[in-house]
């Protein structure tokens, strides 16, 4: 699934534990199907739009339906089911349905699909109430937090970079136990500049924080690894401590970062602290081109971040 | 690259030309078989969905269109976009990625040409097809005789966004042909896997649109059906949807590898013996028209000149990384 089979495992054992879990795609991994049979494993026609409101019903009536769009650019064609029905059911019926479902789905890769299939939409759907929005950093959250996506009460959207799956480590991935929504990652410890990575950015991020630190730059490394529910406590004490904040994404820099930003600086002290002082290494507001010169463009290295730390560090206070 | 082409006065194309219908295939056959090398080689960039099997379709439908005319695609749009016409050096170009490219290396596949009318190549199944019924709106609004043409394969009748359109258009009587390729995958599905009935008729004529099968190997059968679905969207008479059964005889898609998928190697081999170039090289009027030499040298010519369009990609310089940033807003023309 997603480009990431390992997560396939995951399903697996889930799937023996919750007799509720069923999975809907056009393209659903053949050992489930073979395990779990066609019923609670089934393969559908390119109808997006319908898989994710069968797992919306499905869902308010009992079961725990996992929709794989595949592509997250996909997640355009099921906004209507996603937005107004799958995260305002238990809103709208005043707390008589619970909508529990997982949408998931692969964000960019380094394969040149193009403007249009190459996205990080995840930063649009926190401004869409009722749903949480998973980003994995690491191969090993990738597996927590699907299962943790599978205990969630209500719907979830589970967006995995395919970069995730050149991680080592399966085993260790595979037994890491659920991940509970909404607590940070703490990555690297440093009191330089806070770095915010998010998904498939984590590991360049990491690394870039790794180069610094050897010429005596420290930063903080955190992955929210939840963007709903955020973990604005443990990114805001970073930020007051540092002083210095820099986002890095392979989405666009008004998705995410700016949400994240507009949460951090209802905190208090983090406008103080890190006004000013706030640098962004992410895709332009534009989209991902197909030509690979272009397309380098758009994507975080460590490089960049070394520089954009570097750049906020050079901000006085 | 942008001027709009102008409103054909003669509404009707030449009669199609077998030789030339012949020799379009065959472009798009070597077209294809290099661009799947090239891909392998790293030198063409992104996914290649390559449209081996289905080159009687694209060509014998384009055969049956005006300059005014207008062409949706989708991802496996080579095949399309040749038989529309499109400069073959511009299209290598883009495919490679380079500045020279249709649409300056940010498309890849997903190409556009205003200058053949080819409005877009999405790479989103299915939604292509509200897109070609606006450009019919637009002719019928304009009160211009030209029709718009929507490629898509089977694997798009899951859409809703599809149904909607075809109701619409049944209702509205757009000048809207959609040419449905039918070749009983949708990736790794087989058709009959996910579809109550493998025949599409019925689909269509639920909605009260124009259905038509054939057979999509058979260029002549194509050129015919689509000759009469623009004739009668042309004359005010609404939409048709043509089936064309087919087969993909390479595979569905490639990145750095060929895909490694299996299909029935007794399918298989029954579609090859129906190729549809060898189809048309046997059975009048080529059969009688062509000594094999003839044929040998319209093989040489396309493998010429898609060299030729090799060598232009690939002397062509790669967009400068502004590039990226640009064509985001429109400017006031
Ligand atoms: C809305 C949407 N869902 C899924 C995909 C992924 N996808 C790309 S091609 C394809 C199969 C399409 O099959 P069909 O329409 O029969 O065309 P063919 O590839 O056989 O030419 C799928 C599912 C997509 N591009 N768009
Ligand atoms: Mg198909």
């Amino acid at each position: 699934m997603n480009e990431v089979g390992l997560l396939d495992l995951v399903l697996e054992e889930e799937f023996t534990r919750d007799p509720n879990l069923v999975f809907l795609a056009t393209n659903s991994p053949a050992s489930l199907r073979r395990r779990f049979g066609s019923d609670r494993v089934r393969i559908c026609a390119i109808s997006e739009q319908a898989m994710t409101g069968m797992a919306v019903g499905a869902a308010i009536s009992g079961l725990r339906p996992i929709v794989d769009l595949n592509r997250a650019s996909f997640a355009m064609l099921v906004m209507d089911q996603l937005v107004n029905h799958a995260g305002r059911m238990h809103y709208l019926s005043g707390g008589q349905y619970r909508v529990p479902m997982i949408v998931t789905s692969a964000t960019r890769g380094r394969q040149q699909l193009g403007p249009q299939n190459e996205q990080c939409p995840y930063g649009i759907f926190m401004q869409t109430p009722g749903l949480a929005v998973v980003v994995p950093g690491s191969l090993r959250d990738a597996c927590a937090l699907l299962r943790g996506a599978t205990r969630w009460p209500g719907p979830v959207l589970y967006f995995v970079a395919p970069e995730l799956n050149r991680q080592r480590g399966l085993s260790a991935a595979l037994a890491a136990a659920p991940l509970r929504f909404g607590e940070a990652a703490h990555l690297r410890h440093g009191d330089a500049a806070t770095i915010v990575a998010i998904g498939g950015a984590v590991k360049v991020a990491s690394d870039a924080a790794d180069a610094l630190a050897a010429d005596g730059v420290h930063c903080d490394v955190l992955d929210p690894r939840t963007l709903v529910p955020l973990d604005t406590a443990a990114l805001a004490a970073s930020v007051r401590r540092t002083g210095r904040l820099v986002f890095v994404d392979d989405g666009p820099r008004s998705g995410a970062p700016a949400q994240i930003l507009s949460r951090l600086l209802d905190e208090p002290g983090v406008a103080a602290a890190a006004g000013g002082r706030i640098g962004y290494v992410c895709q332009p507001d534009v989209p991902v081109p197909s030509a690979p010169p272009l397309e380098e463009t758009m994507w975080p290295t460590e490089g960049r971040i070394r520089a954009e730390v570097q750049r906020v560090l050079g901000e006085p206070e | 690259m942008t001027t709009a082409v102008a409103p054909a006065r003669s509404a009707e194309p030449a009669a199609p030309d077998p030789v030339a219908m012949f020799a379009s295939m065959v472009l798009i056959r070597v077209f294809e078989e290099r661009m799947m090398e090239l891909r392998t080689a790293g030198e063409v960039i992104g996914p290649v969905h390559p449209y081996v099997g289905q080159e009687a379709i694209a060509v014998g439908v384009c055969a049956a269109l005006t300059q005014a005319d207008s062409l949706v695609s989708h991802y496996r749009g080579h095949g399309h976009a040749i038989a529309r016409g499109v400069d073959l050096d511009a299209l290598t170009a883009e495919l490679f990625g380079r500045a020279a490219g249709l649409c300056g290396g940010k498309a890849a596949a997903l190409i556009s040409d205003s200058r053949t009318n080819l409005l877009m190549s999405s790479g989103i199944v299915g939604a292509g097809v509200p897109v070609a019924a606006g450009a019919a709106m637009a002719a019928q609004v304009r009160g211009e005789p030209a029709v718009s043409v929507a490629f898509i394969g089977d694997g798009a009748l899951g859409s809703g966004a599809v149904h909607e359109t075809l109701t619409i258009a049944a209702v509205q009587r757009l000048p809207l042909v959609l040419v449905c390729e039918h070749n009983g995958y949708q990736a790794g599905n087989r058709t009959e896997e996910v579809y109550p009935e493998v025949s599409l008729l019925r689909l269509a004529e639920a909605h009260r649109v124009r259905a038509v099968g054939i057979d999509g190997n058979d260029v002549a059968a194509v050129a015919t059906a689509a000759h009469d679905a623009v004739r009668l969207a042309r004359g005010g008479g609404g939409p048709t949807f043509i089936e064309a059964r087919t087969y993909l005889t390479r595979f569905h898609l490639q990145f750095e590898r060929p895909s490694p998928e299996v299909r029935p190697s007794d399918e298989m081999a029954a579609w090859r013996a129906r190729d549809p170039i060898d189809t048309a090289r046997q059975s009048p009027p080529l059969r009688d028209r062509l000594s094999d030499a003839d044929v040998e040298a319209i093989w040489e010519r396309a493998r010429e000149r898609v060299e030729r369009a090799v060598e232009t990609a690939r002397s062509s310089p790669w967009p400068a990384p502004e590039e990226a940033a640009t064509h985001v807003w429109a400017e006031e023309p």
